[in-house]
Protein backbone atom coordinates (compact mmCIF):
# COMPACT_ATOMS: atom_id res chain seq x y z
CA UNK A 1 0.00 0.00 0.00
CA UNK A 2 1.87 3.03 -0.80
CA UNK A 3 -0.92 6.16 0.05
CA UNK A 4 1.19 8.29 1.59
CA UNK A 5 -0.41 11.62 2.39
CA UNK A 6 1.74 14.86 1.97
CA UNK A 7 -0.80 16.68 4.30
CA UNK A 8 -0.42 13.86 7.16
CA UNK A 9 0.96 15.40 10.28
CA UNK A 10 3.39 13.65 11.95
CA UNK A 11 2.85 12.35 15.21
CA UNK A 12 4.50 15.10 17.61
CA UNK A 13 7.80 14.30 19.00
CA UNK A 14 7.88 10.50 17.55
CA UNK A 15 11.36 10.51 16.14
CA UNK A 16 12.54 12.16 19.81
CA UNK A 17 11.45 9.74 21.20
CA UNK A 18 13.00 6.56 19.11
CA UNK A 19 14.59 4.95 21.50
CA UNK A 20 12.65 4.68 23.96
CA UNK A 21 9.87 2.09 24.60
CA UNK A 22 6.74 3.61 23.90
CA UNK A 23 5.06 0.99 25.87
CA UNK A 24 6.49 -1.34 28.50
CA UNK A 25 4.49 -4.24 30.55
CA UNK A 26 6.29 -5.69 33.30
CA UNK A 27 4.71 -8.76 35.31
CA UNK A 28 1.22 -8.57 34.26
CA UNK A 29 -1.22 -11.15 36.64
CA UNK A 30 -4.54 -11.58 35.70
CA UNK A 31 -6.85 -14.75 36.52
CA UNK A 32 -10.15 -15.25 35.78
CA UNK A 33 -12.27 -17.52 38.73
CA UNK A 34 -9.03 -19.25 39.56
CA UNK A 35 -7.78 -19.28 36.43
CA UNK A 36 -4.59 -18.29 35.73
CA UNK A 37 -4.30 -16.76 32.22
CA UNK A 38 -1.44 -13.74 32.92
CA UNK A 39 1.37 -15.09 34.67
CA UNK A 40 3.71 -12.40 34.88
CA UNK A 41 3.67 -11.13 31.72
CA UNK A 42 6.55 -8.91 30.03
CA UNK A 43 6.41 -6.83 26.85
CA UNK A 44 7.98 -3.79 25.26
CA UNK A 45 7.20 -1.63 22.22
CA UNK A 46 9.39 0.92 20.49
CA UNK A 47 7.65 3.62 18.21
CA UNK A 48 7.94 2.55 14.33
CA UNK A 49 7.73 -1.11 15.67
CA UNK A 50 5.89 -3.33 14.35
CA UNK A 51 5.18 -6.13 16.89
CA UNK A 52 3.42 -9.19 16.59
CA UNK A 53 1.83 -11.36 18.92
CA UNK A 54 1.33 -15.24 18.78
CA UNK A 55 0.58 -18.10 21.08
CA UNK A 56 -2.41 -20.53 21.27
CA UNK A 57 -5.90 -19.93 21.88
CA UNK A 58 -5.51 -19.24 25.62
CA UNK A 59 -2.21 -18.16 26.18
CA UNK A 60 -3.56 -14.65 27.55
CA UNK A 61 -3.11 -12.32 24.43
CA UNK A 62 -6.12 -10.89 24.21
CA UNK A 63 -6.26 -10.81 27.81
CA UNK A 64 -3.15 -9.03 27.74
CA UNK A 65 -4.34 -6.13 25.49
CA UNK A 66 -7.34 -5.51 27.29
CA UNK A 67 -5.36 -4.89 30.75
CA UNK A 68 -2.94 -2.45 28.92
CA UNK A 69 -6.34 -0.29 27.29
CA UNK A 70 -7.98 -0.79 30.77
CA UNK A 71 -10.65 -2.61 29.46
CA UNK A 72 -10.03 -5.26 31.78
CA UNK A 73 -8.37 -4.84 35.76
CA UNK A 74 -5.25 -6.59 36.13
CA UNK A 75 -4.02 -8.44 39.54
CA UNK A 76 -1.26 -7.04 38.99
CA UNK A 77 1.87 -5.58 37.16
CA UNK A 78 3.08 -2.38 35.91
CA UNK A 79 2.09 -0.85 32.50
CA UNK A 80 3.95 1.85 31.35
CA UNK A 81 3.06 4.82 28.50
CA UNK A 82 6.47 6.04 27.66
CA UNK A 83 8.04 5.91 30.40
CA UNK A 84 4.81 6.51 33.02
CA UNK A 85 2.57 4.50 34.64
CA UNK A 86 -0.66 4.00 32.58
CA UNK A 87 -3.07 4.90 34.99
CA UNK A 88 -1.74 8.32 36.17
CA UNK A 89 -1.27 8.97 32.29
CA UNK A 90 -4.65 8.66 30.97
CA UNK A 91 -4.21 5.89 27.86
CA UNK A 92 -6.85 8.24 26.74
CA UNK A 93 -5.53 9.38 22.74
CA UNK A 94 -2.04 7.82 23.22
CA UNK A 95 -3.64 4.37 22.99
CA UNK A 96 -6.55 2.84 20.39
CA UNK A 97 -7.36 -0.87 20.38
CA UNK A 98 -8.54 -2.37 16.72
CA UNK A 99 -10.74 -5.67 17.34
CA UNK A 100 -11.10 -8.96 15.51
CA UNK A 101 -14.76 -7.86 15.88
CA UNK A 102 -14.27 -4.17 14.29
CA UNK A 103 -16.86 -2.80 16.62
CA UNK A 104 -17.95 -0.01 13.89
CA UNK A 105 -20.88 2.09 14.73
CA UNK A 106 -22.88 0.11 11.52
CA UNK A 107 -25.91 2.60 10.93
CA UNK A 108 -23.04 5.63 11.12
CA UNK A 109 -21.24 6.35 7.93
CA UNK A 110 -17.60 5.31 7.45
CA UNK A 111 -16.26 9.28 8.31
CA UNK A 112 -18.69 9.76 11.07
CA UNK A 113 -17.14 6.53 13.00
CA UNK A 114 -13.77 8.22 12.10
CA UNK A 115 -14.64 11.21 13.64
CA UNK A 116 -15.90 9.11 17.16
CA UNK A 117 -11.93 8.41 17.06
CA UNK A 118 -11.86 12.06 18.20
CA UNK A 119 -14.48 12.43 20.76
CA UNK A 120 -11.49 12.44 23.98
CA UNK A 121 -10.34 15.92 22.87
CA UNK A 122 -14.18 16.80 22.45
CA UNK A 123 -16.22 18.99 24.25
CA UNK A 124 -19.87 17.44 24.83
CA UNK A 125 -21.46 20.59 23.06
CA UNK A 126 -19.04 19.90 20.30
CA UNK A 127 -19.71 16.02 20.03
CA UNK A 128 -22.96 15.32 21.25
CA UNK A 129 -24.31 13.84 18.07
CA UNK A 130 -22.53 14.34 14.55
CA UNK A 131 -24.31 16.93 13.50
CA UNK A 132 -22.13 18.87 16.03
CA UNK A 133 -18.46 18.02 14.72
CA UNK A 134 -16.31 20.74 13.92
CA UNK A 135 -15.28 20.77 10.29
CA UNK A 136 -11.65 20.85 11.03
CA UNK A 137 -12.56 17.58 12.96
CA UNK A 138 -14.21 16.03 9.44
CA UNK A 139 -11.58 17.36 7.20
CA UNK A 140 -8.64 15.34 9.65
CA UNK A 141 -11.19 12.61 9.45
CA UNK A 142 -10.81 12.63 6.05
CA UNK A 143 -7.64 12.65 5.56
CA UNK A 144 -7.41 9.37 7.93
CA UNK A 145 -9.67 7.73 6.02
CA UNK A 146 -7.77 8.52 2.74
CA UNK A 147 -4.59 6.83 4.84
CA UNK A 148 -6.16 3.86 4.92
CA UNK A 149 -7.65 3.95 1.27
CA UNK A 150 -11.02 4.29 2.22
CA UNK A 151 -11.91 7.96 1.46
CA UNK A 152 -13.92 7.18 -1.47
CA UNK A 153 -16.57 5.09 0.90
CA UNK A 154 -16.58 8.07 3.49
CA UNK A 155 -20.77 8.71 2.95
CA UNK A 156 -21.99 4.83 2.71
CA UNK A 157 -22.54 3.36 6.75
CA UNK A 158 -20.14 1.24 7.84
CA UNK A 159 -22.44 -1.70 7.62
CA UNK A 160 -22.61 -1.67 4.01
CA UNK A 161 -18.58 -1.94 3.76
CA UNK A 162 -16.79 -5.38 3.34
CA UNK A 163 -15.01 -7.07 6.45
CA UNK A 164 -11.61 -5.44 5.31
CA UNK A 165 -12.94 -2.18 4.23
CA UNK A 166 -14.32 -2.24 8.11
CA UNK A 167 -11.23 -2.97 9.91
CA UNK A 168 -9.56 -0.25 7.61
CA UNK A 169 -11.94 2.42 8.79
CA UNK A 170 -11.10 1.01 12.63
CA UNK A 171 -7.64 1.95 12.12
CA UNK A 172 -8.60 4.95 10.23
CA UNK A 173 -10.69 5.71 14.00
CA UNK A 174 -7.55 5.22 15.87
CA UNK A 175 -5.74 7.50 13.31
CA UNK A 176 -8.03 10.44 14.20
CA UNK A 177 -8.04 9.59 17.93
CA UNK A 178 -4.36 10.47 17.21
CA UNK A 179 -3.15 7.24 18.68
CA UNK A 180 0.66 6.89 19.37
CA UNK A 181 0.17 3.31 20.65
CA UNK A 182 -2.42 0.77 18.38
CA UNK A 183 -2.86 -2.53 19.72
CA UNK A 184 -4.83 -5.26 17.37
CA UNK A 185 -6.57 -7.96 19.06
CA UNK A 186 -6.65 -10.50 16.23
CA UNK A 187 -7.21 -8.10 13.67
CA UNK A 188 -7.35 -10.05 10.64
CA UNK A 189 -9.01 -13.30 11.85
CA UNK A 190 -12.37 -13.23 10.64
CA UNK A 191 -11.13 -11.35 6.83
CA UNK A 192 -10.21 -13.71 3.97
CA UNK A 193 -6.12 -13.85 2.67
CA UNK A 194 -6.37 -10.90 0.65
CA UNK A 195 -8.02 -8.36 2.73
CA UNK A 196 -5.47 -9.90 5.65
CA UNK A 197 -2.62 -9.07 3.83
CA UNK A 198 -4.05 -5.69 3.04
CA UNK A 199 -4.36 -4.79 6.38
CA UNK A 200 -1.53 -5.95 7.54
CA UNK A 201 0.71 -4.41 5.20
CA UNK A 202 -1.55 -0.98 6.73
CA UNK A 203 -0.54 -1.95 9.70
CA UNK A 204 3.10 -2.35 9.43
CA UNK A 205 3.44 1.26 7.12
CA UNK A 206 1.75 2.61 10.10
CA UNK A 207 4.59 1.85 12.25
CA UNK A 208 7.29 2.41 9.36
CA UNK A 209 6.47 5.66 8.11
CA UNK A 210 4.69 7.50 11.17
CA UNK A 211 6.33 6.27 13.97
CA UNK A 212 3.74 4.50 15.75
CA UNK A 213 4.14 1.92 17.94
CA UNK A 214 1.84 -1.14 16.85
CA UNK A 215 1.28 -4.67 18.72
CA UNK A 216 -0.91 -7.19 16.84
CA UNK A 217 -2.50 -10.36 17.61
CA UNK A 218 -1.72 -12.39 14.77
CA UNK A 219 -3.16 -16.36 14.27
CA UNK A 220 -0.67 -16.27 10.78
CA UNK A 221 2.72 -17.07 11.45
CA UNK A 222 3.27 -16.23 7.89
CA UNK A 223 1.50 -12.75 8.33
CA UNK A 224 4.21 -11.97 11.39
CA UNK A 225 7.37 -13.10 9.25
CA UNK A 226 6.88 -11.12 6.11
CA UNK A 227 5.29 -7.58 8.09
CA UNK A 228 6.65 -7.61 11.49
CA UNK A 229 9.48 -6.28 12.74
CA UNK A 230 9.84 -8.25 16.03
CA UNK A 231 7.71 -11.46 17.55
CA UNK A 232 6.91 -12.05 21.09
CA UNK A 233 5.10 -15.80 21.65
CA UNK A 234 2.86 -16.39 25.05
CA UNK A 235 2.40 -19.23 25.95
CA UNK A 236 0.62 -20.24 29.39
CA UNK A 237 0.14 -16.17 29.90
CA UNK A 238 3.93 -15.47 29.93
CA UNK A 239 6.52 -14.53 26.99
CA UNK A 240 8.49 -17.08 26.34
CA UNK A 241 9.53 -15.86 22.96
CA UNK A 242 10.98 -12.67 21.96
CA UNK A 243 12.75 -12.79 18.26
CA UNK A 244 13.20 -10.88 14.94
CA UNK A 245 10.52 -11.85 12.98
CA UNK A 246 12.84 -12.88 10.36
CA UNK A 247 14.74 -15.17 12.73
CA UNK A 248 11.33 -16.93 13.67
CA UNK A 249 11.99 -20.69 13.03
CA UNK A 250 9.54 -23.92 13.00
CA UNK A 251 10.51 -25.24 16.16
CA UNK A 252 9.23 -21.83 17.95
CA UNK A 253 5.73 -22.38 16.36
CA UNK A 254 5.94 -25.80 17.25
CA UNK A 255 6.69 -24.78 21.18
CA UNK A 256 4.01 -21.97 20.77
CA UNK A 257 1.07 -24.09 19.40
CA UNK A 258 2.17 -27.60 21.04
CA UNK A 259 -1.39 -29.13 21.07
CA UNK A 260 -2.38 -28.58 24.90
CA UNK A 261 -2.74 -31.35 26.85
CA UNK A 262 -2.89 -29.85 30.36
CA UNK A 263 -6.03 -29.27 31.89
CA UNK A 264 -7.44 -26.56 30.43
CA UNK A 265 -10.77 -27.23 29.46
CA UNK A 266 -11.79 -23.58 28.79
CA UNK A 267 -8.90 -22.70 27.13
CA UNK A 268 -10.81 -22.00 23.98
CA UNK A 269 -13.23 -19.67 25.83
CA UNK A 270 -10.55 -16.22 25.31
CA UNK A 271 -13.38 -14.46 24.16
CA UNK A 272 -15.98 -16.08 26.36
CA UNK B 1 -21.70 -44.98 9.09
CA UNK B 2 -19.59 -48.26 10.87
CA UNK B 3 -20.33 -47.37 14.28
CA UNK B 4 -22.72 -50.05 14.56
CA UNK B 5 -22.70 -49.42 18.45
CA UNK B 6 -24.02 -52.93 18.99
CA UNK B 7 -20.69 -55.11 17.57
CA UNK B 8 -18.47 -53.35 19.87
CA UNK B 9 -16.87 -53.79 23.32
CA UNK B 10 -18.81 -51.50 25.68
CA UNK B 11 -16.26 -48.48 26.43
CA UNK B 12 -16.86 -46.69 29.93
CA UNK B 13 -15.52 -43.56 28.07
CA UNK B 14 -17.65 -43.47 26.28
CA UNK B 15 -21.01 -43.72 28.32
CA UNK B 16 -23.11 -40.63 27.98
CA UNK B 17 -23.50 -38.61 30.94
CA UNK B 18 -25.93 -39.04 32.90
CA UNK B 19 -29.40 -36.82 32.84
CA UNK B 20 -29.95 -34.98 36.32
CA UNK B 21 -33.03 -37.05 37.44
CA UNK B 22 -36.53 -34.02 36.85
CA UNK B 23 -39.08 -36.46 37.83
CA UNK B 24 -39.80 -35.50 40.98
CA UNK B 25 -38.87 -31.83 40.29
CA UNK B 26 -41.31 -31.73 37.72
CA UNK B 27 -44.12 -33.34 39.85
CA UNK B 28 -43.69 -30.56 42.57
CA UNK B 29 -43.84 -27.96 39.64
CA UNK B 30 -47.14 -29.46 38.54
CA UNK B 31 -48.87 -29.75 41.90
CA UNK B 32 -47.68 -26.62 42.63
CA UNK B 33 -49.36 -25.05 39.04
CA UNK B 34 -52.77 -26.81 39.93
CA UNK B 35 -53.12 -25.69 43.49
CA UNK B 36 -52.34 -22.00 42.50
CA UNK B 37 -54.88 -22.15 39.83
CA UNK B 38 -57.52 -23.99 42.47
CA UNK B 39 -57.23 -21.23 44.89
CA UNK B 40 -57.27 -18.68 42.14
CA UNK B 41 -61.00 -20.31 41.34
CA UNK B 42 -61.74 -20.08 44.77
CA UNK B 43 -60.71 -16.55 45.36
CA UNK B 44 -62.02 -15.07 42.09
CA UNK B 45 -65.38 -16.52 42.89
CA UNK B 46 -65.34 -18.46 38.99
CA UNK B 47 -69.17 -19.39 38.62
CA UNK B 48 -70.02 -20.60 35.34
CA UNK B 49 -73.75 -21.47 36.79
CA UNK B 50 -73.85 -17.72 37.38
CA UNK B 51 -72.98 -16.61 34.20
CA UNK B 52 -75.61 -19.29 32.97
CA UNK B 53 -78.11 -17.79 35.47
CA UNK B 54 -77.64 -14.05 34.26
CA UNK B 55 -78.69 -14.68 30.89
CA UNK B 56 -81.67 -12.88 31.20
CA UNK B 57 -79.86 -9.67 32.31
CA UNK B 58 -77.61 -9.78 29.32
CA UNK B 59 -80.17 -10.34 26.91
CA UNK B 60 -82.17 -7.43 28.32
CA UNK B 61 -78.89 -5.53 27.61
CA UNK B 62 -78.68 -6.10 24.28
CA UNK B 63 -82.25 -5.58 23.52
CA UNK B 64 -81.97 -1.83 24.82
CA UNK B 65 -77.92 -2.02 23.17
CA UNK B 66 -79.21 -2.60 19.63
CA UNK B 67 -79.64 -0.73 17.51
CA UNK B 68 -77.10 1.56 18.00
CA UNK B 69 -78.26 5.46 18.18
CA UNK B 70 -76.41 6.44 14.71
CA UNK B 71 -77.69 10.14 14.68
CA UNK B 72 -74.94 12.32 13.65
CA UNK B 73 -75.59 15.46 15.81
CA UNK B 74 -76.44 14.02 19.33
CA UNK B 75 -74.16 10.73 18.82
CA UNK B 76 -71.58 10.26 16.01
CA UNK B 77 -70.13 14.00 15.91
CA UNK B 78 -69.50 14.25 19.32
CA UNK B 79 -68.02 10.60 19.32
CA UNK B 80 -65.44 11.30 17.05
CA UNK B 81 -64.46 14.46 18.52
CA UNK B 82 -63.75 12.75 21.89
CA UNK B 83 -62.07 10.10 20.25
CA UNK B 84 -59.49 12.62 18.43
CA UNK B 85 -59.28 13.99 21.77
CA UNK B 86 -57.98 10.50 22.97
CA UNK B 87 -55.87 10.27 20.20
CA UNK B 88 -54.42 13.63 21.38
CA UNK B 89 -54.35 12.30 24.82
CA UNK B 90 -52.34 9.31 24.17
CA UNK B 91 -49.72 11.07 21.37
CA UNK B 92 -49.14 13.97 24.00
CA UNK B 93 -48.96 11.31 26.71
CA UNK B 94 -46.00 9.12 24.89
CA UNK B 95 -43.89 12.33 23.35
CA UNK B 96 -43.88 14.24 26.30
CA UNK B 97 -42.96 10.92 28.46
CA UNK B 98 -39.48 10.35 25.86
CA UNK B 99 -37.24 12.86 27.17
CA UNK B 100 -37.58 11.74 31.30
CA UNK B 101 -37.90 8.28 29.61
CA UNK B 102 -34.27 8.31 28.00
CA UNK B 103 -32.81 10.06 30.82
CA UNK B 104 -33.88 7.40 32.85
CA UNK B 105 -33.16 4.54 30.87
CA UNK B 106 -29.98 6.08 30.42
CA UNK B 107 -29.27 5.90 33.98
CA UNK B 108 -31.01 2.45 34.65
CA UNK B 109 -28.98 0.51 31.90
CA UNK B 110 -25.60 -1.20 33.37
CA UNK B 111 -24.41 -0.30 29.63
CA UNK B 112 -24.69 3.44 30.54
CA UNK B 113 -24.68 4.11 34.30
CA UNK B 114 -22.53 6.08 35.40
CA UNK B 115 -22.63 4.33 38.79
CA UNK B 116 -24.31 1.28 40.89
CA UNK B 117 -25.96 4.41 42.89
CA UNK B 118 -27.14 6.18 39.82
CA UNK B 119 -28.50 2.86 38.27
CA UNK B 120 -30.15 1.58 41.68
CA UNK B 121 -31.89 5.03 41.85
CA UNK B 122 -32.96 5.30 38.27
CA UNK B 123 -34.24 1.77 38.79
CA UNK B 124 -36.26 2.45 41.56
CA UNK B 125 -38.07 5.47 40.03
CA UNK B 126 -39.04 3.63 36.80
CA UNK B 127 -40.58 0.74 39.29
CA UNK B 128 -42.59 3.18 40.87
CA UNK B 129 -43.80 4.96 38.05
CA UNK B 130 -44.90 1.73 36.67
CA UNK B 131 -46.51 0.49 39.53
CA UNK B 132 -48.73 2.92 40.05
CA UNK B 133 -51.25 2.51 36.95
CA UNK B 134 -52.22 5.37 34.89
CA UNK B 135 -55.61 4.87 36.51
CA UNK B 136 -54.08 5.84 39.71
CA UNK B 137 -52.45 8.92 38.23
CA UNK B 138 -55.34 9.86 36.48
CA UNK B 139 -57.37 10.20 39.79
CA UNK B 140 -54.55 12.23 41.59
CA UNK B 141 -54.76 14.49 38.60
CA UNK B 142 -57.89 15.01 38.43
CA UNK B 143 -57.81 16.31 41.47
CA UNK B 144 -55.23 18.83 40.79
CA UNK B 145 -55.86 20.09 37.39
CA UNK B 146 -59.19 18.82 37.16
CA UNK B 147 -61.51 16.97 35.30
CA UNK B 148 -60.42 16.96 31.07
CA UNK B 149 -57.92 15.64 29.13
CA UNK B 150 -55.05 17.13 30.42
CA UNK B 151 -55.38 15.19 33.44
CA UNK B 152 -55.01 12.23 31.39
CA UNK B 153 -52.31 13.58 29.49
CA UNK B 154 -50.11 13.95 32.52
CA UNK B 155 -51.04 10.39 34.03
CA UNK B 156 -49.66 9.37 30.38
CA UNK B 157 -46.41 11.20 31.07
CA UNK B 158 -46.07 9.91 34.70
CA UNK B 159 -46.91 5.95 33.82
CA UNK B 160 -45.50 5.53 30.45
CA UNK B 161 -41.92 6.62 31.61
CA UNK B 162 -42.01 4.38 33.92
CA UNK B 163 -42.92 1.28 31.31
CA UNK B 164 -40.93 2.79 28.13
CA UNK B 165 -37.61 4.12 30.42
CA UNK B 166 -37.50 0.20 31.73
CA UNK B 167 -37.85 -1.25 28.12
CA UNK B 168 -35.91 0.95 26.32
CA UNK B 169 -32.76 0.73 29.33
CA UNK B 170 -33.55 -3.52 29.06
CA UNK B 171 -32.43 -2.66 24.42
CA UNK B 172 -29.31 -0.94 26.00
CA UNK B 173 -28.59 -3.85 28.40
CA UNK B 174 -28.76 -6.67 25.44
CA UNK B 175 -26.23 -5.07 22.91
CA UNK B 176 -22.93 -5.95 21.89
CA UNK B 177 -20.65 -3.97 23.88
CA UNK B 178 -17.38 -3.44 21.59
CA UNK B 179 -18.13 -0.87 19.80
CA UNK B 180 -18.83 1.54 23.34
CA UNK B 181 -15.25 -0.27 24.41
CA UNK B 182 -13.65 0.94 21.36
CA UNK B 183 -14.98 4.50 22.02
CA UNK B 184 -14.01 4.43 25.60
CA UNK B 185 -10.62 3.01 25.07
CA UNK B 186 -9.95 5.90 22.84
CA UNK B 187 -11.13 8.35 25.66
CA UNK B 188 -14.82 9.22 25.26
CA UNK B 189 -16.41 10.23 28.00
CA UNK B 190 -19.88 7.98 29.48
CA UNK B 191 -22.07 10.28 27.79
CA UNK B 192 -20.47 10.80 24.39
CA UNK B 193 -19.98 6.90 24.53
CA UNK B 194 -23.91 6.40 24.77
CA UNK B 195 -24.63 8.90 22.36
CA UNK B 196 -21.73 7.19 19.56
CA UNK B 197 -22.25 3.66 20.28
CA UNK B 198 -25.22 2.60 22.36
CA UNK B 199 -28.52 5.00 20.88
CA UNK B 200 -27.41 4.49 17.23
CA UNK B 201 -27.31 0.94 17.75
CA UNK B 202 -30.78 0.55 19.60
CA UNK B 203 -32.20 2.96 17.45
CA UNK B 204 -34.70 0.54 15.24
CA UNK B 205 -35.21 -1.02 18.81
CA UNK B 206 -36.33 2.26 20.84
CA UNK B 207 -39.05 3.41 17.79
CA UNK B 208 -40.68 0.27 17.75
CA UNK B 209 -40.98 0.40 21.51
CA UNK B 210 -42.35 4.15 21.25
CA UNK B 211 -44.92 2.88 18.71
CA UNK B 212 -45.96 0.24 20.54
CA UNK B 213 -45.91 2.49 23.65
CA UNK B 214 -48.16 4.66 21.19
CA UNK B 215 -50.47 1.83 20.49
CA UNK B 216 -51.34 1.21 24.32
CA UNK B 217 -51.22 4.25 25.93
CA UNK B 218 -53.97 5.06 23.29
CA UNK B 219 -56.08 2.27 24.52
CA UNK B 220 -55.06 3.39 28.02
CA UNK B 221 -56.64 7.14 27.57
CA UNK B 222 -59.98 5.27 26.78
CA UNK B 223 -59.93 3.81 30.38
CA UNK B 224 -58.67 7.49 31.54
CA UNK B 225 -61.75 8.66 30.38
CA UNK B 226 -63.96 6.53 32.58
CA UNK B 227 -62.54 8.71 35.58
CA UNK B 228 -62.90 11.82 33.81
CA UNK B 229 -59.76 12.34 31.88
CA UNK B 230 -61.39 13.09 28.81
CA UNK B 231 -61.97 11.47 25.79
CA UNK B 232 -64.31 8.94 24.25
CA UNK B 233 -63.79 7.03 27.76
CA UNK B 234 -65.36 9.58 29.36
CA UNK B 235 -68.58 9.35 26.78
CA UNK B 236 -68.79 6.10 27.05
CA UNK B 237 -68.79 5.83 30.76
CA UNK B 238 -71.90 8.71 30.53
CA UNK B 239 -73.86 6.94 28.28
CA UNK B 240 -73.55 3.62 30.69
CA UNK B 241 -74.55 6.17 33.74
CA UNK B 242 -77.48 7.77 31.51
CA UNK B 243 -78.41 3.72 30.83
CA UNK B 244 -78.01 4.96 26.65
CA UNK B 245 -76.47 1.35 25.69
CA UNK B 246 -77.52 2.34 22.00
CA UNK B 247 -75.49 5.63 21.97
CA UNK B 248 -72.75 3.38 24.15
CA UNK B 249 -72.45 0.63 21.47
CA UNK B 250 -72.15 3.71 18.86
CA UNK B 251 -69.22 4.99 20.85
CA UNK B 252 -67.58 1.66 21.19
CA UNK B 253 -67.75 1.37 17.64
CA UNK B 254 -65.95 4.27 17.19
CA UNK B 255 -63.62 3.52 19.70
CA UNK B 256 -63.01 -0.06 17.84
CA UNK B 257 -62.09 1.83 14.68
CA UNK B 258 -59.60 3.83 16.36
CA UNK B 259 -57.95 1.36 18.32
CA UNK B 260 -57.43 -1.27 14.83
CA UNK B 261 -56.14 2.23 13.26
CA UNK B 262 -53.44 2.81 15.31
CA UNK B 263 -52.07 -0.48 15.81
CA UNK B 264 -52.19 -1.01 12.27
CA UNK B 265 -50.29 2.42 11.71
CA UNK B 266 -48.10 1.33 14.48
CA UNK B 267 -47.37 -2.12 13.44
CA UNK B 268 -46.57 -0.69 9.66
CA UNK B 269 -44.05 1.87 10.95
CA UNK B 270 -42.51 -0.39 12.81
CA UNK B 271 -42.15 -2.83 10.32
CA UNK B 272 -40.25 -0.35 7.98
CA UNK B 273 -38.29 1.03 10.68
CA UNK B 274 -37.34 -2.74 11.07
CA UNK B 275 -37.44 -2.59 15.68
Amino acid sequence: MTMTSPTWPAPPGAAARVGGAALQVRGLRKSFAGRTVLDGLDLSLAPGEFLALLGANGSGKSTALRCVVGLERPDAGEILVHGRPADTAPPHRRMAMIFQQIHLVHRRTALDNVCAGALGRLPLRRSLTPLLFPRELREEAMVCLDRVGMAGRAAEPAGRLSGGQRQRVAIARALCQRAEIILADEPVSALDPAAAEQVVALLADLAHEQGLAVAAVLHQPDLARRHADRVTGLLHGRATLDTPAAALTAADLATLYAPDHQHHPDADQEHQ
Amino acid sequence: MSTSTGALPPDSRLTPPRRRPVTTVTAAVTVAVVLAHVLAWNGTEFSPAALVQGWRGMADFAGQALPPDLSWDGVLRPGLQAALVTLGIGLLGTTFSVPFALVLALLAARTTAPNRWAYQAARSVLSFLRAVPDVVFALVFVTAVGLGPFAGVLALIFHNTGVMGKLWAEAMEEIDLGPRDALRVGGASGVQAAAHAVLPAVLPQFVGLLLYRFDVNVRSSLVLGLVGAGGIGFLVNQSIKLFRFDEMVTHLAIVMVLVVAVDQLSAYVRRRVGG
